[in-house]
């Protein structure tokens, strides 16, 4: 199982500060849902989905809109209908079917909506996690916090192994004929399964307990910590552009 | 003493976390519309198991992690709040003295509260802050569904636990 949504790569995003960046990602979700222009709003979906594409390349960019197809294809089918304002478009009989409010609605929804993905996913997908959780520390997370968060990322790998095994083993003590069963059947089979996962999930908790008293957890003296980002240069000119983007994006995309 | 309870506090959230993730993204059971996880089989189990605070922390925090690994990241803020009230009140329904049984009605108040928890958090949510009223009502019977189901073998799974390895009692904080 792959707990990575880091794709490698060398581009100018993957130089800036990853705060910078977390800042940035805010700002611009803020920003989707301010008074702007539709014109304005897809103009900069479009530059933000070609600065994705240029940092991790088409393949990654591809992903991402076809993980939300789905959503904008019932987004667009939905919403026209459902808006009854505005000059009617297509009409049968007295019965108003769309309306041009209804499109222009449509419209704005879904590209909001792949803005807002696209910079949810260039986050993660231009920033490794560590870093990701190192900035939210910097953002004054608690050290409890990132702890859990960072032992968390450890377990899942493990747990997920677990499960796999634990499924195939007692998919191997089923009959052949059972093999194609009902819903019902299935999610009821699965009881079994998970049960020993959580027993052997819950079976670490006391080592790892006792490895982080070992380890001088709580103590005044900690004796492990986390890194600083430190090695960033050039932050200040980076918390400024991803403020200043924001405000040139607004200045220019605004309702006048 | 204070150092060791803190240890173990942090060491139950943490395991969890990963057990809810671990839930949400490997068991995907497909249906006509999409696809059905368990993440609200883990959030039931934690929810009986280990109280309000461990349910709410464990929910919230696995299910936004789940988003962001699988690449749905628009959706953890809308998971961290739905999923981690709905940890929260189930568990806050169910708890009682370790040695008492919760009754039935307070396991169907639970089940309830859990359902509508759901559905109608991702339904307010995502009119709210990603789409309209009609295509967030398009999610809601798949959202019942889910809870439902999930509440069921969470239950079940609770029970189980508690059978296959009686120390579980000791780690709820």
């Amino acid at each position: 199982m792959t707990t990575n949504t880091f794709v490698a790569g060398s581009g100018w995003l993957y130089r800036f500060d990853p705060r910078a960046k977390l800042l940035l990602m805010v700002l611009l979700c803020i920003w989707f849902f301010l008074p702007v222009t539709l014109l304005g709003l897809i103009l900069v979906v479009l530059l933000i989905i070609l600065v994705g594409t240029l940092n991790t390349g088409r393949k990654a960019s591809f992903k991402t809109f076809m993980s939300i197809l789905p959503m904008l294809c019932i987004m667009v089918l939905f919403t026209p209908f459902n808006v009854r304002d505005g000059k009617a478009i297509l009409q049968v009989g007295s019965f108003v079917v769309i309306t041009e409010e209804g499109l222009l609605q449509a419209t704005r929804l879904a590209w909001r909506f792949i803005g807002i993905t696209y910079v949810c996913t260039l986050l993660f997908a231009t920033t490794v996690m560590n870093e990701v959780i190192l900035s939210l520390r910097w953002y004054r997370l608690p050290y409890k916090g990132a702890l859990v968060i960072t032992l968390a990322f450890t377990y899942i790998p493990f747990i997920a192994e677990s499960f796999s095994q634990i499924s195939d083993s007692h998919r191997l003590r089923e009959f052949d004929e059972k093999q194609r069963k009902k819903l019902f059947d299935r999610v009821k089979d699965l009881l079994p399964t998970l049960t020993s996962v959580l027993v052997a999930a819950l079976r670490s908790i006391p080592n790892l307990a006792m490895s982080l008293e070992l380890r001088g957890f709580g103590l005044e003296g900690k004796r492990t910590n986390y890194h600083t980002l430190s090695a960033y240069r050039h932050s200040f000119t980076h918390f400024f552009l991803s403020c200043m983007i924001i405000v040139v994006l607004y200045y220019i995309a605004r309702v006048r | 003493m204070q150092e060791n309870k803190n240890a173990l506090k942090v060491a139950v959230v943490a395991v969890l976390t990963a057990v809810v993730v671990v839930f949400t993204l490997v068991v995907r059971i497909p249906t006509a519309k999409g696809y059905l996880n368990l993440c609200d089989v883990a959030i039931v189990f934690i929810a009986f198991t280990f109280g309000p605070w461990s349910a709410f922390i464990a929910a919230a925090l696995g299910t936004a992690l789940a988003d962001l690994i699988s690449g749905y990241a628009q959706w953890a803020p809308i998971s961290f709040v739905v999923h981690g009230l709905e940890g929260f009140l189930v568990a806050l329904i169910v708890k009682q003295r370790a040695d008492v049984l919760v009754s039935w009605p307070r396991k169907i108040c639970a089940g309830l509260v859990c359902v509508a928890t759901v559905s109608l958090g991702y339904f307010a949510l995502s009119v709210l802050f990603i789409s309209t009223v009609s295509v967030a009502a398009a999610e809601i019977p798949g959202n019942i569904i889910q809870s439902g189901v999930g509440f069921v073998l969470g239950m079940a799974v609770s029970v189980a636990v508690k059978r296959a390895y009686p120390p579980v009692r000791s780690l709820a904080w």
